[in-house]
């Protein structure tokens, strides 16, 4: 069994038993009983009030009381209040207080870096969000490192000794945020590229480096200044003006107003690399927030993932300004040793 | 032999009387320590957003008396394994502690009132509940201060007469 959980740890780099002590007592005596392959897989777990105990891994499934899986909700444990309640307090330290601003924008970080996704009755004044209130559902959405994942990529994304202004495009799940952060590691310790590669990280969500309080708890590599919990637009420029990086990285662009800063990054000579949600090139090209960089070939290249074949398909690689294939045969992305 | 018993009576009796004034007394004291408490745990919670059990890590090495043997053990507590929120780490704090304390019923449902909301509400109500049971804790060493003034040497001197009175009882 030991040897299984080392097996996971050095496939996931951290062990996904980590959100233990964090689950209310009753839940964390179901998970101590689940089995260690689906340890192994286990991406999410859901937590609704009054719902049975969801899990989700290479498939949707159910946990018993007993800690069986099984795919009829009927046989599931149904969640109750007082355990998203012991829950929220493990996870907030006893201390709420302390997570207003997460409470605000709807999930909080752990150690380990993974997120807690939170939903339920929300507090609003003037028309605007004050902060989740009561909570009465949880989305545990477990970190998972996959490093050297990025290691087939790098020939594609990394030419002349600079990283090729790179899009990586998929539906959500799919991993990109996984292959973002093996990316950046790999330039960050400039593994199989010669040197080193100063990287600019904004965080807006800690989902990249799961920083808690600030300290990324995911390896984003030596060379990585990260700027956490910041917005996008603001923690751009204020790298660029303080750190220097030679690359730029950040989660998930696409919002109204993103498309404006992100054109400035591309022209002002730095590195790029990000993510978006888009199924494929016909998608990037008619998406409202993201068919500019497309149309005007502002990105050299476009990684596209899918869970077609499980979570971190590639689907294939495309020239962002010839638009043509560079990789088309699908496959999963697997670790690579060094 | 005669002598030496009658004196015993006598002091034990001023003993009896001693201790239960000093009570009263104790009783005042551990109620000022407990607002000392709350007034730190107030600031810890407003200005530096501690989280509880570095908030009570903190107190503690400042407090003193009984008060801050309650407040580790309630981090103790929940640091624990045991899953405890906040409120159920203070009530059992309480319950294993208050043998040492020369507090009241009403004083206690003070304390054990204040768990409720320990750690589950934003800063604002954490402090507003905070600065409520300082309030309530304040009225309640004012009406300890003035029991113990006025029953302090009552106690000391029931004490003496009671075993004066044994003794003229007994000889």
């Amino acid at each position: 069994m030991e040897e299984e959980g080392d097996e996971i740890q050095e496939r996931y780099g951290k062990r996904p038993r980590e959100i233990l002590p964090f689950l209310a007592p009753r839940l964390r005596r179901i998970f101590e009983k689940l089995t260690e392959d689906w340890w192994a897989n286990l991406e999410e777990i859901r937590l609704r009030a009054g719902k049975p105990l969801q899990i989700s891994g290479s498939t949707l499934a159910f946990l018993t009381s007993d800690g069986a899986v099984s795919v009829d909700p009927k046989a599931g444990y149904v969640v109750t209040e007082d355990d998203i309640y012991r829950t929220i307090q493990l996870i907030g330290g006893n201390s709420l207080y302390t997570l207003e601003a997460e409470l605000k924008e709807g999930f909080i970080t752990i150690p380990g870096g993974h997120r807690i996704g939170l939903s339920g009755e929300c507090l609003s004044a003037d028309g605007r969000l004050v902060r989740v209130q009561k909570i009465t559902s949880l989305n545990i959405r477990l970190a998972k490192e996959l490093i050297g994942i990025a290691h087939n990529l790098m020939p594609y994304l990394y030419t002349k000794d600079r990283l090729l202004r790179t899009l990586i495009l998929s539906p959500p799940q799919a991993g990109k945020t996984t292959l973002l952060r093996d990316i950046i590691r790999t330039l960050s310790n400039g593994e199989g590229i010669g040197r080193p590669i100063k990287v600019g990280l904004v965080d807006e969500r800690n989902e990249i480096s799961g920083a808690f309080h600030g300290i990324p708890q995911l390896d984003i590599g030596v060379s990585t200044d990260l700027l956490c919990g910041c917005p996008k637009k603001d923690g751009v420029f204020l790298l660029l003006r303080s750190m220097g990086p030679q690359v730029i990285a950040m989660d998930e662009i696409g919002r109204p107003g993103d498309i404006e800063f992100v054109e400035e990054i591309l022209n002002s000579g730095v590195g790029f690399i990000s993510t978006a949600h888009a199924w494929s090139t016909q998608d990037l090209a008619v998406r409202p927030g993201l068919r500019r960089i497309w149309r005007r070939a502002l990105v050299e290249r476009v990684v596209i993932l899918s869970r077609r074949l499980g979570s971190g398909t590639l689907e294939g690689i495309w020239d962002g300004q010839s638009k043509e294939p560079l990789c088309t045969e699908a496959f999963r992305l697997e670790v690579k040793a060094e | 032999m005669k002598v030496f018993g009658a004196l015993l009576i006598l002091f034990s009796g001023a003993a009896i009387g001693w201790i239960y004034g000093l009570n009263l007394r104790r009783r005042e004291k551990q109620l000022g320590e407990f607002i000392q408490f709350f007034q730190w745990l107030s600031t810890e919670v407003q200005y530096s957003a501690l989280p509880l059990p570095e908030a009570y890590a903190k107190i503690a090495g400042r407090l003193k008396g009984e008060t801050a043997g309650l407040v580790e053990c309630c981090r103790e507590f929940l640091e624990s394994a045991h899953g405890m929120t906040g409120d159920e780490a203070w009530q059992e704090s309480i319950n294993a502690k208050r043998e040492r304390f020369s507090l009241n019923e009403e004083d206690w449902s003070v304390l054990v009132d204040f768990g409720r909301t320990l750690g589950n509400t934003d800063r604002e109500h954490q402090v507003k509940a905070i600065t409520q049971t300082t309030n309530r804790l304040e009225l309640r060493q004012q009406e300890a201060k003035i029991n113990a003034d006025k029953n302090e040497r009552i106690y000391r001197y029931m004490g003496v007469a009671a075993g004066a009175i044994v003794v003229l009882f007994i000889y």
